[in-house]
């Protein structure tokens, strides 16, 4: 059977602490673009710690809640690619090929999540800045649509280590960078076509919902509500 | 084609490629021959340490071939060289448990930072003024160490050394050095230090040492006032235990209350969160302790000598009935005896006090007051309490009192520091305007600094000796907090340098070597055999000696005996006396909250991009600084999102746009620290404003500490919105919740 | 339609003098007006330019408004594309005589307008030297097109309509060609006779002309239909708030031929003026396209109505976030602009017979153009800017390259027309010779029974 990449995402253990952001960054060749693009919305963050605030003062609450790429089964990013750029792999993976890409930003409009994000200039790494960067992961050219792999790379690697070790993929031998630096450990990345694995596990409590389910995109990133007690 | 019309095209296209190579240098650039051993394409796993933060946690810094710019033998090429490429939590160690916080992971970015300073610098302009010239390391340790000379002998108490307070060998190295030359303690100055704490814990528990929550097993939190998820002691550990609190045991959950006047990203996560009257956080702990107590769930004598030490503890804390703390905390007296109630009864249950609580004139009471209601409920050295980290030794502790170094400096004519050096330490920057310290820094005759990046302390150097970034170098790091085995901490170098710097370690030891009278006996030669020095007296594991295993590793971890808790003299029971504001409540009717920013801290990490651009948890501001009003203050003085205010105190005012924040007390304004820097690399400098500028010397009596959130201030609309506020998201408030 | 001319030598002349004069005489305007328009284009060339060296950022699109002038164009200038081919067609079909004089000049709207809005599919690429990508061209690499991409569809669609319109606007030109030729010498004798392609007016031509108009006029319907539909279905394919919306097929259609009526009064009220056409273009024909106008006014303000009704009522609260930010939030000042302008003065001017004239006509119609712009404008925009999360809400300003690339799409439409009225002529020479249509009957206009001839 196929593998088919899941993530639950515990809104009971995430502190919004941001980790995951810049680990994201770190992992994925992100290009920083400065105060000025910043300043007009061009700030990219595959995974955003998405803040509301509830009720008033003193009777305040705050929620969190991160926001990558939901790698929907049914996504409405893919049919309307003119190129092929934004497709589904065998994998349950939606993927997406930077050179196949070019620029047409339609993807990013029909995404109802907000998770696309775009290559308005050519990235800038401010030499030696650019030591930095992922060999693993292509640095994307201007005109170009990104977002969220689940560390695509991650996947390969993974399997081409368990590959050379003659062995099966075990559970957690992937880890995506935002969960592996997730402090509280609010990010669980896994097999969801195995049955024993944490993420399946998870994926089977009725807790867990989908993002904006009702609009049938049958995302692979799975909610689970911060507790309401009192 | 033809032959002819075929050797024409070559010719043609080969011209051609000729004459693109000459317009571009990259054709021209020399490959040097790498010293390592490099597999392209083949990632190595080697251990680090991060050194953002005390908590000092373990790394894995993946390294992989890179094509580096480099000079050999004054000839620039290009390299092959293994760089670091992704900093990830060390799986093994038991303080991050793999995890790490968003400045660990963008550490990596000092390594590469285009702002580094790469060689050794003598200043060549005025002081200040950022103009120096590079020369040459022979050059610049024959001229310091012609300096240190000058002092040797008589003149040696006129040397001092000024860090931040840290937990590792470097520390040992630096106070080894000046005690050996015959100087004073290292001078050591953190402006969000917790002194306070430390001290309040040697009095309560005979430890003067940052506590450790086991919230793993925790069943009942409060907070006061402490960012323990974000910013505050061990915040990856406390992290990681909060989410096993909440999530890892199957049927349990850690129910989590926090105490405080702004909600923290810390307080974000609570379940109940609970605005308090700024300087009162210690009644209301007494308050749930005299329910505690009279509600007989625990006798008095259960809190011990950390209950005895509180006025009338002993008698059921007959000033603090929930009817009087709720007066003077704003917590309606019910909740006090609820959440008093649910502190008991659901055991495992743990106080945790930190940050601003600590900050006003009083905040050693507050800290009494809740180890007291810790040791009350049975939560000290409990199962999902609080611990002490067994320590794997301890580096000497320095000297505090910078505002008085700086007030002697100012004072006298014969200057009694002549020579300065100054390691990791910011304080133009992360101290009070009112204590001078520039204009102090600005009498010491010499100063060298081993500072990687101009900052606003480095820039009055007359000398400065770069050092390695923590990836270049040998680092380690002993934990105070954040586990409940001891932890030691190496790691060799992960990469080769990639500037003409060096370490400051081996430049002191260096030093030691050139003095006219070196050192005698002479220190270890390298700071690495010192290191493994100091690993000798660790106990052996089945995976070999404590030295090995650290390099490995990272980290040495494992079960330390403690000393028993230090005798402590008899003490004054304590008492509750009201914190004393600088400034007037008519005048200024604004208490002022600076607080380490998630992304900055004390500012120390603004000069890294991803941490500009990442966007703040509560406001998602990002290369921005801001001020936190209330919605109802805001109303008031007609100041709307995005507006610039001026907040002045006695000290002076800063001006920044306005966030309008549900989350805090109607009586206080907020503002991150960490922008504001004048020179701090191209990405710091010149951005927003530093609230620790207009702090008034308000300090906490016993330790002489920093009283910073001691200021009150006043809050006026400056103007319209100047675009400095750059905000990453929309809406406040979620869809489902907003009016349709 | 029968070729069997009654006319006058007399008429004929004055005719072919009325007709042919803007060909062959050329005045200092025409060339200072080609430089002004021409200056526009190249500003928007220079400003495209500037574009492609810098990156697309120089717009002022951004995340989450990842769509806004660009796109907004390429829907306007496609709509008002349906003023020609698919007014003319069906005032062929329906035989109404009164048409013969308005066909070509709209007509040649639609091939420019259709020529203007599908630069900016190419142009507002990320990577526009990619464009060839979205055709489906045999690659090595063996892949296609995503067919199942509204953009792949509007590939087709607009090549279909554009080669379709290109057809529909040359074939009734020949005869026309051949009489330039006829009267001309030098080049363009030479240049007009390759165009009449050896039109000799033989019965077997005419013949063959009339049955190719019979059969494109039919055909060419269904396809401006489409069109406009499969533009429209660039958004409605989209589950994204207000988009998604069963009824933009037929909205977008009516709004298109609403915005293409208004562009073909003010073109016709441009060249009555200043091509001296009164004779031919009458305020009879512009009474007749100012009904039609008010009628799509309604129809509409029906749609708007309609659809904002729905979305109201179903109360769905994505979609009332995007209702009420364009109602009543930010964009509201461009929302009532766009009701004043499609509806208010369209009606207020158009439903009053004696405001009906060519002047009212003409001030109602540029109400249209902007209101029409407007709307596209605020069906992209607002959307965008409100999907479902608001944390990730955003907002669009215009930058300076936008607004100039705006200003050369109406530059560039003027300076087409102004070359073709100088090239072509722009009223069917042979058509009015056919319908008895001449100078002084028509002067006369009122009185021949052909006036009655109504929509
Ligand atoms: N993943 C991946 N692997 C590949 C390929 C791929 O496409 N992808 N391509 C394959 C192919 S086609 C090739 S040719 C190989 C190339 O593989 P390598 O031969 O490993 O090529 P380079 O990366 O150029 O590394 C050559 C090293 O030699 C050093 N060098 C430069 N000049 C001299 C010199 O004068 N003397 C010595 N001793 N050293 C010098 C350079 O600094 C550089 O570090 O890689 C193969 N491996
Ligand atoms: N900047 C830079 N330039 C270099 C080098 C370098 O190190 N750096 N190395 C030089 C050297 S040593 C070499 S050998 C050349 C290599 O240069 P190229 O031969 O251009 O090598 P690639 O880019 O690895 O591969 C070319 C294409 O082949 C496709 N491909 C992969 N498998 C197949 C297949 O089975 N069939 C077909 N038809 N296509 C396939 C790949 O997707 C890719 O698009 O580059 C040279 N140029
Ligand atoms: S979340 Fe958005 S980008 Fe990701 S698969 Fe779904 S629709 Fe596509
Ligand atoms: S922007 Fe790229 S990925 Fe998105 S639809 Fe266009 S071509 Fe496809
Ligand atoms: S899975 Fe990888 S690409 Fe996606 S948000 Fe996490 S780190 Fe970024
Ligand atoms: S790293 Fe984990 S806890 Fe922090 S914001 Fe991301 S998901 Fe939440
Ligand atoms: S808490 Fe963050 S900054 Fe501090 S040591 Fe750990 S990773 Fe580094």
């Amino acid at each position: 059977m196929p593998h088919k990449w899941g993530l639950a995402v515990d809104l009971d253990a995430c502190t919004g602490c941001g980790a995951c952001v810049t680990a994201c960054h770190a992992e994925n060749n992100i290009p920083t673009v400065g105060p000025d693009q910043a300043a007009r919305g061009r700030a990219m963050h595959w995974i955003r710690i998405e803040r509301y605030w509830e009720g008033e003062f003193p009777d305040v609450r705050l929620r969190f809640r991160p926001v990558m790429c939901q790698q929907c089964d049914n996504a409405p990013c893919e049919p309307v690619c003119p190129t092929y750029a934004s497709h589904h792999t065998e994998e349950g993976l939606n993927a997406q090929v930077y050179n196949r890409c070019i620029g047409t930003r339609y993807c990013a409009n029909a995404c109802p999540y907000n998770v696309r994000f775009f290559e308005f200039f050519n990235p800038v790494w401010e030499k030696p800045l650019h030591l930095q960067l992922n060999p693993d992961v292509s640095v994307r050219e201007v005109g170009v649509m990104e977002k969220c792999t689940f560390c695509v790379q991650r996947i390969n690697a993974g399997k081409i280590q368990a590959k050379a070790e003659a062995r099966e993929l075990a559970d957690g031998d992937i880890k995506p960078a935002c969960a592996q630096s997730c402090p509280s450990k609010a990010l669980v990345f896994g097999d969801a076509s195995d049955p024993d694995s944490a993420v399946s596990k998870l994926r089977r409590s009725s807790r867990g919902a989908g993002l904006l389910e009702d609009l049938g995109t049958r995302p692979n990133v799975t909610y689970f509500p911060r507790h309401t007690e009192a | 084609m033809d032959r002819r019309a075929f050797i024409k095209l070559s010719a043609l296209t080969g011209s051609a490629a000729t004459l693109a190579g000459c317009g571009s240098p990259e054709n021209h650039v020399i490959r040097f021959v790498p010293d390592d051993e490099i597999v392209p394409g083949i990632a190595q796993w080697k251990p680090g340490i991060c050194p953002l933060c005390q908590a000092g946690c373990g790394l894995q810094v993946r390294v992989m071939d890179a094509d580096a710019e480099v000079v050999r033998n004054g000839q620039r090429g290009m390299m092959k060289v293994a760089a670091a490429k992704k900093l990830e939590g060390a799986a093994s160690n038991p303080i991050n448990r793999g995890g790490l916080c968003p400045r660990g992971q963008a550490a990596i970015q000092i390594t590469y930072h285009p702002d580094r300073i790469t060689h050794p610098l003598k200043r060549s302009g005025p002081r200040g003024s950022g103009a120096f010239r590079e020369v040459s390391w022979e050059e610049a340790l024959a001229e310091l160490a012609g300096r240190l000379d000058a002092l040797a002998g008589a003149g040696a108490p006129t040397l001092a050394i000024l860090t931040r307070p840290r937990r590792n060998l470097r520390q040992t190295l630096v106070a080894t050095f000046l005690e050996r030359f015959g100087a004073p303690s290292p001078l050591t100055y953190e402006l969000f230090g917790d002194d306070v704490l430390r001290r309040a814990n040697a009095i309560s528990f005979g430890r003067e040492q940052m506590p450790t929550f086991d919230l793993t097993r925790s069943n009942y939190v409060i907070g006061f006032g402490a960012d323990f998820l974000g910013t505050w002691n061990s915040p990856v550990s406390q992290s990681a235990g909060y989410g096993a609190m909440r999530s890892g045991r199957p049927g349990a959950r850690g129910r989590f209350v926090q105490v405080e006047a702004r909600m923290s990203q810390t307080g974000a996560s609570a379940d109940e969160w609970i605005p308090v009257r700024p300087g009162t956080e210690g009644v209301l702990a007494l308050g749930l302790a005299h329910v505690i107590i009279n509600e007989q769930h625990r006798p008095p004598e259960a809190a011990g000598t950390a209950g005895a030490l509180i006025e009338g503890f002993a008698g059921g804390l007959a000033d603090y009935a929930p009817d009087e703390v709720a007066q003077r905390t704003g917590v309606a007296a019910a909740r006090i005896a609820r959440l008093a109630r649910d502190f008991v009864e659901r055991r495992p249950s743990v106080a945790i006090i930190g940050g601003a609580p600590l900050a006003p004139t009083n905040g050693l009471f507050h800290a009494l007051a809740v180890n007291a209601l810790n040791a009350l409920a049975g939560s000290v050295g409990q199962p999902g309490g609080l611990f002490f980290m067994p320590q794997a030794g301890a580096p000497p502790a320095g000297r505090g009192g910078l505002d008085q170094a700086a007030a002697g400096l100012l004072s006298s004519a014969d200057p009694p520091i002549q020579l300065l050096l100054i390691d990791e330490a910011n304080p133009v920057f992360t101290a009070p305007a009112a204590w001078k310290v520039r204009e102090a820094l600005e009498k010491v005759p010499y100063i060298a600094s081993f500072a990687c990046f101009l900052d606003e302390t480095s820039v009055l150097a007359d000398l400065i000796l770069p050092d390695h970034s923590f990836l270049e170098s040998w680092v380690d790091a002993r934990p105070e907090s954040g586990a409940l085995v001891a932890v030691a901490a190496a790691a060799p170098p992960a990469m080769r340098p990639l500037h003409s710097t060096r370490a400051m370690p081996d430049v002191l030891l260096d030093l030691s070597r050139r003095l006219q009278t070196p050192f005698d006996p002479p220190l270890p030669e390298t700071f690495d055999a010192m290191l493994s020095e100091s690993f000798a007296s660790l106990p052996e594991s089945e995976a070999g000696d404590a030295w090995t295993v650290a390099q490995t590793d990272g980290a040495w971890s494992g079960d330390l005996p403690q000393a028993d808790p230090a005798a402590r003299p008899a003490r004054e029971p304590v008492r509750f006396v009201e914190a004393q504001f600088d400034g007037d409540a008519a005048q200024y009717p604004f208490h002022f909250l600076p607080y380490p920013s998630q992304a900055f801290l004390d500012g120390s990490t603004a000069h890294l991009p991803w941490l500009q651009e990442l966007p703040d948890p509560l406001t998602s501001a990002m290369w921005s600084t801001w001020v936190e009003i209330g919605s109802e203050a805001a109303a008031r003085l007609s100041i709307r999102e995005g507006d610039m205010v001026e907040i002045t105190s006695s000290q002076g005012s800063v001006r920044a746009p306005a966030i309008v924040s549900p989350g805090l007390a109607p009586d206080v304004v907020a503002m991150p620290v960490g922008q504001g820097h004048e020179t701090f690399t191209r990405y710091a400098s010149g951005r927003g404003s530093n609230p620790i500028a207009i702090l008034a010397p308000m300090r906490e009596p016993d330790t002489g500490a920093l009283a910073w959130a001691g200021t009150r201030v006043r809050v006026a609309r400056a103007g319209a919105p100047e675009g400095r506020l750059i905000l990453f998201a929309g809406q406040m408030r979620d869809i489902e919740a907003r009016e349709r | 339609m029968s070729a069997a001319p009654v006319e006058t030598a007399a008429a004929t002349r004055q005719i072919n003098d009325d007709l042919l004069r803007p060909l062959l005489n050329t005045s200092w305007r025409f060339w200072a007006l080609v430089a002004v328009l021409g200056g526009g284009v190249l500003m928007g060339f220079c400003a495209w330019l500037y574009q492609l060296y810098h990156g697309i950022g120089v717009w002022g699109i951004a995340w989450p408004v990842f769509w806004a002038f660009g796109i907004t164009n390429f829907v306007f200038w496609i709509g008002i594309s349906h003023a020609g081919t698919l007014i003319s067609a069906i005032l062929r079909l329906v035989d109404a005589g009164w048409r013969r004089p308005v066909t070509r000049c709209a007509e040649a709207i639609t091939a420019f307008a259709l020529m203007i809005g599908a630069v900016f599919p190419i142009i507002h690429l990320g990577r526009p030297w990619l464009a060839f990508w979205l055709f489906p061209y045999p690659s090595e690499r063996g892949i296609w097109p995503n067919f199942r991409s509204p953009l792949a569809w509007d590939f087709f669609a607009i090549n279909t309509y554009l080669t379709g319109s290109l057809l529909f606007l040359f074939l009734p030109m020949i005869p026309d060609f051949a009489l330039v030729r006829d009267k001309t010498t030098g080049w363009r004798r030479r240049v007009y006779g390759v165009l009449s392609l050896g039109w000799e007016g033989t019965p077997r031509q005419w013949h063959r002309l009339e049955s190719a108009m019979g059969i494109m006029a039919v055909a060419i319907i269904p396809v401006a239909v489409s069109v406009h539909t499969i533009v429209s279905f660039d958004f409605s394919m989209s589950p994204t708030p207000m988009w998604h919306s069963t009824m933009f097929g037929p909205y977008f259609v009516a709004g298109a031929i609403f915005s293409g009526i208004a562009a073909l009064i003010i073109a016709m009220a441009a060249l009555r003026k200043f091509l001296h056409l009164e004779a031919y273009l009458q305020p009879i024909h512009f009474e007749n396209l100012g009904k039609l106008l008010l009628t799509m006014s309604l129809l509409w303000g029906y749609f708007v109505f309609a659809e904002r009704l729905t979305t109201w009522y179903g109360n769905d609260v994505a979609e009332i976030t995007v209702l009420n930010v364009t109602q009543r939030g930010s964009f509201a000042p461009l929302y009532w602009t766009m009701v004043v302008c499609n509806l208010v003065v369209p009606f207020t001017i158009l439903s009053i017979g004696r405001l009906r004239t060519i002047t009212g006509c003409v001030i109602a119609s540029f109400g249209v153009v902007v209101g029409m712009w407007l709307e596209r404008f605020l069906i992209i925009v607002p959307s965008l800017g409100h999907k479902f999360l608001p944390y990730s809400f955003g907002e669009y300003r215009p930058t300076p390259v936008e607004i100039m690339l705006l200003v050369a799409t109406f530059c560039a439409m003027m300076l087409l027309y102004v070359l073709f009225a100088k090239l072509v002529p722009i009223i069917s020479i042979w058509e009015l010779k056919a319908g008895g249509y001449h100078a002084i009957e028509a002067a006369r206009l009122p009185e021949t029974p052909l006036a009655n001839v109504n929509l």
